[in-house]
């Protein structure tokens, strides 16, 4: 058989999806002009563009919102426009889930639900929102282009010119990633903006994978999500902070790293210059980084500590700081920093030696969770960070340290760390005998328990009575036990015995704080390199413009 | 508030006096005194009612491995057992240290 | 590593303390093992810490003998209660003891208090009281330094006793105000101060604001030696009798000037009171308020200024809202000030009889009036303060226009009248709560009140006090069962020992000629045994109910006289 002949014996057309495309394109002709759709005729395109069981990504996440446009679709009607299959990274707007009531939309694929988590195990307990899957972000981003490819696109972008190319900067995030899914599979991309110009600073999306702009009525909602005031950090934070140093960083020689979001991180990156010089580590740790532009990074950078930094967004108030540290930060042609989270969680996964982060609850196998009783939160990117990649080949000083058995052909580990404080505000145990996750998942229906983090990926935990080197537990039993011996009184502490924490202490499973030589009469907020916002200002020579909410001047 | 009382044995003695906290959100202040007597007597006033049990099995805890001869009074203000145990230490690496501070 | 600021807010108040001395001379007065708690708080639930939140310190400061003071914002928001205030008033009474005998002690507070515990109120009110009595007489003998480095800043009463300082001393961090934002969303609404919105609440009451528009002196970073510095050089300037509380004309001309029909940001005040606006007086552009409400608002105030000046229409100043009059009583001219609901006042927050921006400068001008007419007078007139007073004003322009510093200029008055000479008893015939009672009747060396239902003394109405303290109304009236001083009933409050005498029988709305006479009787033996007695308020430790009422004001002020050398 010849080419022609295949084709001809199918029978089938291959461009439904351009012709649908071609069609929808052609009703809202005279409601657009070109490329341009009127703010105040949104929702009138929005509902001819849409058809009803479309598959729609609206662009959110824990920072960047395109809040014009998720506006316009909950304003749309639902008889006209119904039933559709929403990619969401994170449900955080009241009206992400209004849709879902009005049933503008059924079907949700997504990954985070920060502010909405409790509405949302509602929702989904009473039926209302139907779950296709809890995702990570990069298992989101890739479905999209595997079978959750987008019929509609609707996201934010900073500036649009004539031609639509975009302007995403410090904010690119995750724009190019669902623009690329939706535009080269025929899908229709539309793009909110904050301002269309005749010249753009640089081109972060080209114009050709783009079909709509609206300029937004007001800029793209954007939280300052990764500032930490260090004013906050108190004196068990950096306690934490000097172990980790001395008992991970320092022991297997960490040089690339991603850190969650919280005060007992953000405690390990402000005493680097202090605590870290002390010992003689700058130059040694700590140079390449997955990470946000953390304000309480900016000490460390200006010392000397950070060769690179690769951002998944950008951080309200930390622009003309990032701008003008260019060889740290990844920029473009303009100066400004080109975030892009999918390329960071990969970096993240594949190519740091660390992840450390915080959670809410542990079970004795170092499972842990985020999700607590009737919420449900979902996991971002900590999974993919806190994870083994077990198809990493690469090899560095802490990856091999973390080989502990004597084959031929034993590999390396990712150190995944665990930072918590044995007991929560309000005296709720962190260790505790069975997660709420399991609970949670079952009354959601969720195929699995939302987990965030296994325990057999977990290679250390560190509480503020000492840490555990889980990896080196010879038996599942030794494990739980070190786990256990820094668990502090909660129920799971109480099954280790002084004795035992004694004899694992011995055998370097787990070091107390004077075992790393850490005096906890030291751990002073003195040794915070900055201690409050206006501080951070200082070391940035007034370049870090921190947003009114954490200003005390 | 709740006020709770422990004694424990004790073997060790201690130079000095430590204080060491503040009654804030989530803290608390601890007084040590070097006591004669080969006793430890903890006096625990807490705001958060209801964790005697907590209490116990922190002090026990410390006490088997520090068996100092001491009058500690602990003034609690919503501290996390985590918070507690570290201010107790804290005292502890004070109160047995040679220096005098001023 | 970058040359960082050694910040003082950083520190706790005992780290605070230290760092204003000099190296190595530290030594604190009634420590934590002194175990000198609050006897109050336990007994309602609440933990207490062992040296109440305030730490007294001896030492050297640029080689002078000195006190500092520092408050814990940590414990209880750096609220005054009975112990914590009575170690600052105590120290402050020993440093003018030792200045009168001619030892030399200088004088510094760091403040860090959101203004009265209000789990003790009317004890903080109290010793707040008398720590502002102390600084007015205090500061004419040494400079007497107030810092406030910042993180809960300075609140309530004791913005009141910043506003006393010889010098003041702020950083950027620092706030300064009366009633804090949130108070003011409670009382007012949100639309009078969205207490969320952090940026307007540091370019209203924060300590650039403050220095920029003239309200305190000297605006410092946030590092230790540069407050050090600044301290040390407000010791040296000797510029001891410019008191801002004390320049009455100065601030009422300001106010005048000021239309509040008007919106008036922080920036157009800064132009209107900075540096470059003249330090003259100010021009007075604005019209009195013309509209005029013709029904006359009826007070106890109102009733009892009547009856015992005898005038019965009053004739009214710039500021209606304060009568003032001089009447004769047994031979000799008396001074009654009042003050009374105003519904036509210009600032529409002080229409109900509070103490407000005109009403504490006014009230400071009429005493002040007295002060100077009797200068070389053998006997100084009497001062009747007529207090019934709901609350001090509670609004946005009041704090940006600095009300703490208006009711400091009446408690400054008042205080240096006492100490002049002027016997001021205070007659409470109605309410007298919070901020208004401090600037209005608190520094009088004698105080009568009737024995009436609605005499009531506090520290905050009790829909708030519950609210701030989180606790039912229920709660806070069972728990004043057993802690006395945060009653809000005058038999209550006159357990505590600071009531000269309780009058019963009085018809406190609607006297006669016998209650008339039988309160100007007492008036008369007020006055006769305030001129004979000492002119400080050390009277209300020594009457029989303080003895137990006051026990803790009694020990604190003992202990730390015998550790005081």
């Amino acid at each position: 058989m010849n080419e022609s002949e295949l084709g001809i014996s199918s029978g089938r057309s291959w461009t439904t999806r351009r012709d649908k495309k071609a069609r929808q394109l052609a009703k809202v002709e005279k409601l657009v002009k070109g490329r341009i759709i009127p703010a105040d005729r949104i929702v009138e395109v929005l509902e001819n563009l849409i058809v009803t069981g479309d598959c729609v990504a609206l662009e959110g996440n824990n920072q960047k919102q395109a809040s014009f446009l998720s506006k316009a679709l909950n304003n749309v009607d639902p008889d006209k426009v119904n039933d559709l299959h929403m990619i969401m990274s994170s449900v955080s707007r009241p009206e992400h889930l209004d849709i879902f009531e009005k049933g503008i939309a059924r079907k949700l694929d997504f990954s985070y639900s920060g502010a909405q988590s409790l509405r949302m195990a509602q929702m989904i307990e009473d039926g209302v929102v139907k779950v296709g899957s809890i995702h990570t972000y990069l298992e989101l981003y890739g479905r999209l282009f595997i079978d959750l490819t987008p019929n509609i696109a609707l996201v934010a972008a900073d500036k649009a010119d004539a031609e639509g190319n975009l302007y995403t900067g410090p904010n690119t995030e995750e724009t190019p990633t669902i623009v690329e899914a939706t535009a080269f599979r025929d899908g229709i991309v539309i793009v909110q903006v904050n301002e269309l110009v005749d010249e753009l600073p640089r081109v972060d999306i080209p114009g050709s994978w783009v079909d709509f702009i609206v300029v937004a009525d007001r800029p793209y909602q954007l939280e300052a999500l990764f500032t930490r005031d260090p004013r906050l950090i108190s004196e068990m934070h950096i306690l934490m902070a000097m172990m980790t140093i001395r008992g991970i960083y320092e022991r297997h020689n960490v040089t690339s790293l991603n850190h969650g979001v919280g005060f007992n991180t953000a405690a390990i990156e402000l005493i680097l210059p202090t605590y870290g010089e002390s010992l003689g580590l700058k130059g040694k740790i700590c140079k390449n980084w997955a990470l946000n532009p953390h304000p309480t990074l900016i000490p460390a950078i200006e010392s000397g500590w950070v060769e690179s930094v690769h951002c998944f967004g950008g951080e309200v108030g930390m622009e003309k700081y990032v701008a003008a540290r260019p060889d740290v930060f990844f920029t473009g042609r303009d100066g400004s920093l080109r975030s892009n989270r999918a390329m960071s969680q990969v970096a993240g996964q594949y190519a740091v030696d660390l992840f450390i982060g915080s959670t809410f609850q542990i079970d004795a196998d170092g499972n842990s969770s985020t999700v607590t009783s009737g919420r449900l939160a979902g996991f971002g990117g900590a999974p993919n960070m806190g994870a083994d990649p077990h198809g990493r080949r690469h090899a560095t000083d802490a990856w091999l340290n973390m080989i502990t058995g004597e084959s031929q052909i034993a590999r390396g580990q990712k150190l995944v760390v665990q930072m918590v404080e044995t007991y929560q505000n309000g005296h709720a145990p962190v260790f505790v005998e069975s997660l709420d996750a399991i609970k949670v998942g079952h009354d959601a229906k969720l195929p699995v328990a939302p987990v965030m983090i296994y325990g057999d990926d977990v290679t250390h935990v560190v509480t503020e009575e000492g840490i555990a080197y889980l990896y080196k537990a010879r038996s599942l039993e030794e494990r739980r036990m070190a786990l256990a011996a820094v668990a502090g009184v909660t129920p799971i502490g109480q099954q280790c015995s002084v004795e035992m924490t004694e004899q694992l202490r011995q055998d370097g499973i787990v070091a107390l704080p004077e075992d790393l030589h850490v005096k906890r009469t030291d751990a002073k907020r003195s040794l915070l390199a900055a201690k409050s916002i206006d501080d951070l200002v200082k070391w940035s020579d007034g370049l870090y413009e921190p947003p009114a909410k954490f200003r005390n001047w | 508030m709740e006020t709770l009382t422990f004694k424990f044995n004790a073997t060790k003695s201690v130079p000095k006096h430590a204080y060491v906290g503040v009654v804030a959100s989530g803290d608390l202040e601890i007084l040590l005194e070097p006591s004669k007597e080969e006793k430890a007597y903890v006096v625990v006033r807490t705001a958060s009612d209801g964790f005697g049990e907590t209490w116990k099995n922190l002090l026990d805890r410390f006490f088997a491995v520090h068996d100092i001869a001491a009058n500690i009074e602990i003034n609690d203000f919503g501290a996390t057992p985590g918070m507690v145990s570290m201010r107790l230490l804290q005292a502890l690496e004070v109160c047995s240290s040679e220096k005098t501070e001023r | 590593m970058k040359k960082l600021n050694d910040s003082l807010v950083e520190l706790n108040a005992r780290e605070r303390a230290k760092a204003m001395l000099d190296k190595g001379t530290f030594r604190e007065l009634l420590g934590p093992f002194e175990r000198l708690e609050s006897p109050h708080l336990s007994q309602q639930g609440i933990v207490p810490q062992s040296d109440d939140g305030v730490v007294v310190a001896r030492g050297l400061i640029d080689g002078e003998s000195a006190v500092v003071i520092a408050i814990e914002g940590a414990f209880q928001g750096g609220g005054i209660g009975e112990v914590s205030g009575s170690k600052i008033a105590g120290a402050l009474e020993l440093a003018i003891r030792d200045n009168e005998k001619g030892m030399r002690t200088r004088a510094v507070v760091v403040l860090d208090s959101g203004g009265v515990r209000l789990q003790e109120a009317n004890y903080g009110l109290l010793s707040i009281s008398e720590i502002q009595s102390a600084i007015v007489a205090l500061r004419k003998l040494v400079p007497v330094v107030g810092v406030i480095p910042g993180k809960i800043g300075c609140f309530g009463g004791m913005s009141m006793t910043a506003g006393l300082f010889s010098t003041l001393i702020m950083t950027p961090e620092g706030r300064l105000t009366l009633n804090g934002p949130e108070v003011i969303e409670q009382e007012a609404g949100i639309a009078e101060w969205d207490s969320t919105d952090r940026g307007l609440i540091w370019n209203t009451i924060g300590g650039i604001q403050r220095q920029a528009t003239g309200l305190v002196d000297i605006l410092v970073e946030d590092d230790v030696a540069a407050i050090k510095e600044a301290v040390q050089a407000a010791f040296r300037s000797e510029k001891s009798n410019e008191f801002r509380s004390s320049q009455v004309d100065f601030y009422l001309s300001r106010l005048t000037a000021i239309d509040p029909t008007k919106t008036l940001t922080p920036l157009e005040l800064r132009k209107m009171w900075g540096a470059e606006a003249s330090m003259g007086s100010v021009e007075n552009t604005v019209k009195e308020h013309i509209e005029n409400d013709a029904e006359e608002v009826i007070s106890r105030g109102k009733i009892w200024f009547k009856a015992l000046t005898g005038i019965s229409n009053p004739e009214n100043g710039n500021v209606p809202a304060v009568l003032c009059a001089d009447h004769e009583l047994d031979g000799e001219l008396v001074r009654y000030i009042a003050v009374v609901p105003n519904p036509n006042s210009r600032f529409p927050r002080a229409r109900h009889g509070e103490v407000g921006l005109e009403e504490g400068w006014s009230i400071a001008k009429y005493v002040r009036e007295a002060i100077e007419e009797d200068a070389n007078k053998e006997k100084r007139r009497a001062i009747v303060a007529v207090v019934d007073v709901p609350s001090q004003a509670y609004g946005y322009k009041e704090e940006l226009l600095g009300i703490f510093l208006s009711c400091a200029a009446s408690v400054d008055a008042y205080a240096t009248a006492r100490y002049a000479g002027h016997p001021v008893i205070a007659l409470l015939v109605g309410q007298a709560i919070s901020g208004a009672f401090l600037a209005h009747g608190y520094q009088a060396n004698r105080i009568i009140a009737f024995d009436d239902p609605g005499v009531l003394v506090h520290a905050m109405s009790k829909q708030s006090a519950a609210r701030i303290t989180k606790r039912s109304v229920e709660e806070l009236e069972s728990a004043s069962q057993k802690v006395p001083s945060i009653a809000y009933d005058i038999r209550s409050y006159s357990t505590l020992g600071a009531v000269h005498e309780l009058m019963t029988g009085i018809h406190a709305d609607e006297p006669g000629k016998e209650d008339v006479d039988q309160v100007l009787n007492s008036l008369a033996a007020a006055i006769k045994i305030a001129r004979k007695s000492p002119k400080d308020l050390s009277n209300r430790l020594t009457s029989n109910n303080a003895a137990t009422g006051r026990a803790a004001s009694i020990k604190v002020r003992e202990r730390l006289a015998k550790v005081w050398n």
